[in-house]
């Protein structure tokens, strides 16, 4: 369909659009006409996606003279790939209408593990080792080497794309990263090099969130884009913990250990370079007298991550004399590694701010700030000097100059954080440093200040007015939106009491009484009797999972519970829980009945979705806080309250519940769908905490379910299951209009648009 | 309801527990369900959703969805419906079937109104055939044989009242698909599920299993008692059955009668079929005779075979001797009004009632009753697109479901024949 908002004609590729979509868009275009920034809450399954890329775009055609660039960010490939099948839909509909104008240019970018068609590359095992083994073949000395020995091998892909120069470009049109494959391995191009090449022309161009917010790796990819574009970061209810992960660094043993094999391997090739190539040293040395810490333009394959420091704060200095030859450099690093080792050699926690932490390296190491800062484009100036292709092998003496540099550079909103063991296993030795950062707002400031308009958008943003303060930023629009139903399909709970009444919680002096154990398990065990199919359950960590499944197997409950459903538990191990999520879903399919145990902030808590049967109900055990004694939240939740003064409850809170929402929001992914949520601990009942929920889920908790013991919650699971599975109305009952005709949004007033905003 | 006076608390990270509200919520919740029924009857939430208004408008409006639902089957496509079907009902006697959501039990009631489906079931389609099939531990065992006697089905079905174990759909589907392969090839194939379970444990993939039954052309449906299975809807819209759950004890009745009158036939296998059959005679009172289906010797009564001159005692049946279908001519024309059904009746519009310049009917042309007002409730009666007379929605399910004709059009073929003979 095609309507009028205001000036811009949107090209709408459905026949009806529902109501919140038509009002996210009209937010959207007055946060793009004020060249503002924006956070907009709309729950999942409403459409987000094509209506974000729809108004975009439709925007940029409504505009031609000053069209927009679309830079749309992505958690992963996944998500990547299912918003450029969207974005293909709508640019096919928008050709059908508007023929030759409606013509871009999309295109996602993702690392070579996903783009790489070379089959010896691709062999490799995880993505550090795939950009190595790329390089090796790609570097601009192996291709001058094998240029006079045509034994040597080379991609023969990025051969041919070289050969094709200033021909090798993409056609117009919507390019996924299958596409991309498929379009590389016809034209016998890299599709990597293409794709990253084509972003800068690219009218819309999707990618991962750290291609903006990590300035590791923003430095070499996402320099060139323009300043006229749209930024928008999908599914961003996480967004503060990617900008504080981005400028982050932890240093274990392992990490001291490689970095000394790999300064020792720096030391042969320097010595064998003295012996054969000595020219080379010597010119090195000379280009960094002049100042020079890069060496200017780089052949593009020869990149390797940047920078760690945000753009503003790299000196644009020459490098200090005394790191200037490349032996001296090596020793000053081998004297900070020593000093690390020292520092990790502690029995006790350590917390410091990079000023003292700098001095002490200073007093002890004799190195001093400005070293340490130029400590990563010394590095990689060596590197290449030393022509190191197995960059996969020498990323811990990279973790170490990183650590450096950021150290070296910042000297507020960090903290030097060192632990000699997990404080959850305090028998296991493993001490670690962490440099970790306090403020999210660092990161993203760059993207904020550079670009024209930000879109922070997820399913989970509420307290919608926490993120402009945790960001540091000013939004022109921050709007949250309900979900138009044509039945109530979600059915939110809370349970405080089991079926004995006594309450239950995870708080910390309950959290092993065997009385809320039981009670939980019964929740459980009496769920899994009345709920078919899929169950997911949520716990507050590995930890108190571990503890509760065990106690559920020694009383004999799991053993009741495996009667009525297959059990399956998520582990920090990503090839068993994929295994276990699929042998999950098979007992669902096959209708078996399956239940699934996860941990709120594990990966399937983030990216896996439990729709449809896969999951009926969620539970979600106890409230998801963060483990309060660590450090870093320590530390970060001071920062908070002394710089942005939000309190340490309030976030800790938000937090929570964020996951929470999170959590429970896997069950339902769309409109037709439905699925039961219970939030059991008695906490969640305090308005203080349930307010903090979405309001897509708390318009649906009704006030008869805030305070549930289990008979109750199972009387409800049962009329709501029953419910459910009658046949229904998908247009919407009479007076609801939950799809709206093009008709329809001629005709609308701002009345709809009231009625969708809290 | 109020409950927001929580204080917040700084610098606290989890909080001690003070139950502020509960009597409160405590109050909500006895609010909405100290009447045992009250969730039926609610009107709006206090979120302000609808929600089902009463029993009766959900009732009409199932009603009118599935009337649609038929008529949209039945335009697009020729009617055409299987006369002769072979149908195997599967009681699930798993554990599930003991629970006391349904009173007394769930296998107490579904055997009470299988009994009912029994009787309407070959009402409804003498030329017809029924089995029984059970499953308790895990395991399908046969009842009864596929049948034309409703006595022995019933008689064999309260026998064996008993529950226990886990349930396999599986197996059920593996012993039934045994049985109906062997069924002729111009009978209907059908089997109907009534299943208490929430899964199934199976010995294989059940999934190759409805394959299996998709290609011997069974219509596989399921009426579930408490919630909706994936597996089994897959079931059903693999093999063109109908899924539903049932909410209570009178929708379960009405859902599992919704199975007596033929389904329309599975498309690619709706080639028309002639079928030789037999109208035996009733044997004169007096006549002594050994009838062929119980063996025994028996005065009077029973049916004479006209090809081969056996005895049988009921119709309608297959003859045992030369395998004729034998039925009475009354048998056959009650099967007929499926393939004649009446038309859905349209809901006469709101707009239409508002209107004041429409004088409409104020009553029921076929209970006399008086239709509400207009404008109080949209669409409460109906008009039959033929004679054009109104209905109330009572009179338009009895019409459908029980009379199968129209009273407005009936009562006008006979006006206008008088009128025709006195011009
Ligand atoms: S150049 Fe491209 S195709 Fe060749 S190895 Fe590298 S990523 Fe793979
Ligand atoms: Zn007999
Ligand atoms: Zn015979
Ligand atoms: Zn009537
Ligand atoms: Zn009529």
């Amino acid at each position: 369909m095609k309507f009028q908002i205001e000036d811009v004609t949107v090209y709408f590729p459905y026949d009806h659009i529902y109501p919140e979509q038509y009002a996210y868009m009209v937010e959207l275009k007055r946060a793009l006409d004020a060249r503002g920034h924006c956070l907009l809450e709309m729950p999942t399954g409403t459409g987000k996606t094509i209506a974000l890329l729809s108004l975009i775009t439709s925007y940029t055609l409504s505009k031609p003279n000053n069209p927009v660039k679309l830079i749309y960010c992505t958690r992963t490939v996944h998500e990547m790939e299912k918003t450029l099948a969207e974005l293909k839909l709508l640019h096919a509909y928008q050709t059908t209408h508007i023929g030759d104008r409606a013509r871009i240019l999309a295109v996602g970018l993702s690392s070579r593990k996903n783009l790489c068609v070379n089959s010896r590359v691709l062999a490799a095992e995880n993505r550090d080792s795939v950009d190595a083994s790329c390089r090796r073949l790609t570097a601009s000395w192996v291709r001058a080497a094998a240029a006079a020995n045509p034994n040597l091998p080379t991609c023969e892909f990025f051969e041919e794309y070289e050969k094709a120069g200033s021909n090798a470009v993409l056609p117009p049109g919507v390019y996924t990263l299958q596409d991309l494959r498929a379009y590389g391995k016809e034209k016998g191009w890299c599709p990597y090099f293409l794709a990253r090449h084509m972003v800068q022309f690219a009218n819309v161009v999707v990618y991962s969130y750290q291609y903006l917010l990590d300035p590791k790796v923003a430095g070499y990819i996402s320099k060139e884009m323009q300043k006229e574009s749209v930024v928008v970061f999908d599914e961003a209810h996480n967004i503060d913990n990617v900008c504080i992960e981005a400028l982050s660094v932890s240093v274990r043993r392992q990490t001291l250990e490689g970095a000394r094999r790999n300064l020792n391997k720096m030391r042969q090739e320097i010595e064998k370079f003295k012996a054969t190539d000595a020219g080379r040293l010597r010119a090195e040395y000379n280009r960094l007298v002049e100042g020079l810490a890069q060496r200017g333009n780089l052949p593009f394959t020869d990149n390797w991550l940047s920078n760690p420091a945000l753009p503003d704060d790299i000196l644009k200095e020459a490098v200090p004399g005394n790191i200037r030859r490349a032996e001296h450099f090596l020793h000053v690093l081998r004297r900070l590694v020593q000093y690390l080792e020292g520092r990790l050699e502690t029995d006790n926690v350590e917390k410091e701010g990079p000023v003292g932490f700098v001095a002490s390296i200073n007093t002890h190491a004799g190195i001093d700030q400005k070293t340490l800062k130029f400590c990563y484009d010394r590095l990689h100036s060596l590197m290449l000097t030393l022509e190191i292709t197995d960059t996969d092998e020498f990323l811990h003496i990279q973790t170490i100059c990183d650590f450096a540099t950021l150290v070296g550079t910042y000297t507020r909103g960090f903290s030097i954080i060192i632990e000699p063991f997990d404080e959850r296993m305090p028998h296991i030795p493993d001490p670690v440093l962490q440099l970790s950062c306090h403020d999210a707002s660092l990161a993203i400031k760059p993207v904020f200040d550079r670009f024209q308009s930000v879109v922070i958008t997820s399913g989970t943003l509420s307290p919608i007015d926490l993120y402009p303060r945790l960001l540091n930023f000013h939004p022109v629009v921050s709007r949250s939106f309900t979900m138009s139903l044509t039945r109530d399909c979600i059915c939110p709970m809370v349970l405080t009491r089991g079926s004995d009444q006594l309450p239950v919680s995870t708080k910390f002096d309950m959290r092993s009484d065997l009385g809320v154990v039981r009670n939980y398990g019964r929740l459980l065990l009496e769920m899994a009797s009345v709920v078919p199919d899929g169950i997911v359950c949520f716990f507050v960590s590995y930890s108190y999972m571990d503890g509760i499944v065990n106690s559920w197997n020694e009383n004999g409950i799991l053993k009741e519970i495996m009667q009525h459903k297959l059990v399956f538990i998520e582990t920090q191990d990503v090839v068993e829980t994929t295994l276990a999520l699929d042998n999950y879903r098979k007992a669902c399919d096959c209708g078996r009945g399956a239940i699934f145990f996860s941990v709120a902030r594990g990966k399937v808590a983030e990216g896996i979705d439990f729709d449809r049967h896969y999951g009926r109900l969620v539970i979600m055990f106890g409230v998801p806080f963060q483990y309060t004694l660590s450090k870093i939240l320590l530390a970060r939740l001071e920062y908070l309250r002394d710089t942005f003064q939000i309190k340490e409850g309030d976030f800790l809170t938000f937090d929570a519940l964020r996951q929470a929402a999170q959590c429970v929001g896997r069950v339902i992914r769309s409109k037709a769908d439905y699925g039961m949520m219970i939030f059991a601990d008695k906490r969640y009942s305090r308005h203080d905490k349930r307010s903090k929920l979405p309001g897509w889920i708390l318009s649906h908790l009704r006030d008869a379910h805030l305070n549930l013991s289990t008979d109750m919650a199972l009387h409800i699971a049962r009329e709501f299951l029953r419910k459910m599975a009658q046949p229904y109305d998908k247009a919407g009952g009479s007076g609801r209009k939950t799809l709206l005709s093009q008709e329809d949004v001629e005709k609308m007033s701002d009345g709809i648009l009231n009625e969708m905003q809290y | 309801m109020n409950n927001g006076n929580g204080r917040r608390l700084n610098g606290e990270t989890e909080e001690d527990d003070d139950d502020e509200g509960s009597e409160g919520d405590l109050d909500a919740w006895e609010r909405t369900y100290a009447d045992e029924r009250s969730w039926e009857s609610l009107q709006e939430d206090e979120s302000g959703l609808l929600r089902p208004m009463d029993n009766k408008t959900l009732y009409h409006a199932q009603y009118r969805r599935r009337i649609r639902s038929l008529s949209s089957q039945a335009t697009t496509s020729r009617i055409q419906k299987g006369l002769i079907r072979y149908l195997y009902i599967v009681v699930d006697l798993s554990r599930a079937a003991a629970e006391m959501d349904y009173r007394p039990s769930r296998m107490a009631v579904v055997a009470k109104h299988v009994e009912a489906f029994i009787r309407e079931f070959f009402d409804q389609n003498p030329l017809s055939q029924l089995g029984l099939v059970t499953i308790k531990d895990g395991i399908a065992h046969c009842l009864t044989d596929l049948g034309g006697s409703p006595e022995s089905h019933v008689k064999a079905l309260m026998g064996k009242l008993e529950c226990s174990g886990e349930s396999s759909l599986q197996n059920a589907l593996d012993l039934v698909h045994g049985y109906l392969n062997q069924v002729p090839s111009y009978g209907h194939r059908e089997v109907l599920i009534l299943y208490s379970a929430l899964s199934t444990c199976d010995p294989g993939d059940i999934l190759e299993t409805i394959q299996k039954c998709k290609k011997s052309k069974m219509r596989c449906s399921v009426i579930g008692l408490s919630a909706e299975i994936f597996i089994c809807k897959h079931l059903c819209q693999e093999t063109g059955g109908s899924y539903s759950v049932a909410m209570d004890e009178s929708h379960f009745k009405e859902l599992i009668l919704e199975h007596a009158p033929p389904p329309p036939a599975i498309a690619e296998f709706a080639i028309a079929n002639l079928i030789k059959m037999g109208f035996p005679q009733r044997a004169a009172e007096s006549s002594i005779a050994i009838c062929s289906c119980h063996k025994e010797a028996k005065v009077g009564g029973g049916y004479t075979c006209p090809r081969c001159k056996a005895r049988v005692c009921e119709l309608p049946t297959e003859c045992r001797i030369c395998g004729l279908t034998l039925i009475s001519s009354p048998h056959l024309a009650r099967s007929y009004h499926h393939l004649f059904p009446i038309v859905p009746f349209d809901e006469v519009s709101s707009s239409v009632l508002s209107d004041p310049h429409n004088r409409l009917p104020r009553s029921c042309f076929g209970c006399q009753q008086s239709l509400p007002n207009p404008g109080n409730k949209p669409s409460l009666r109906v008009a039959c697109p033929k004679c054009k007379q109104h209905f109330c929605l009572d009179c338009d399910i009895y019409i459908h479901e029980s009379l199968h004709n129209c009273p407005g059009c009936e009562s006008f073929r006979h006006l206008k024949s008088p009128i025709a003979t006195e011009e």
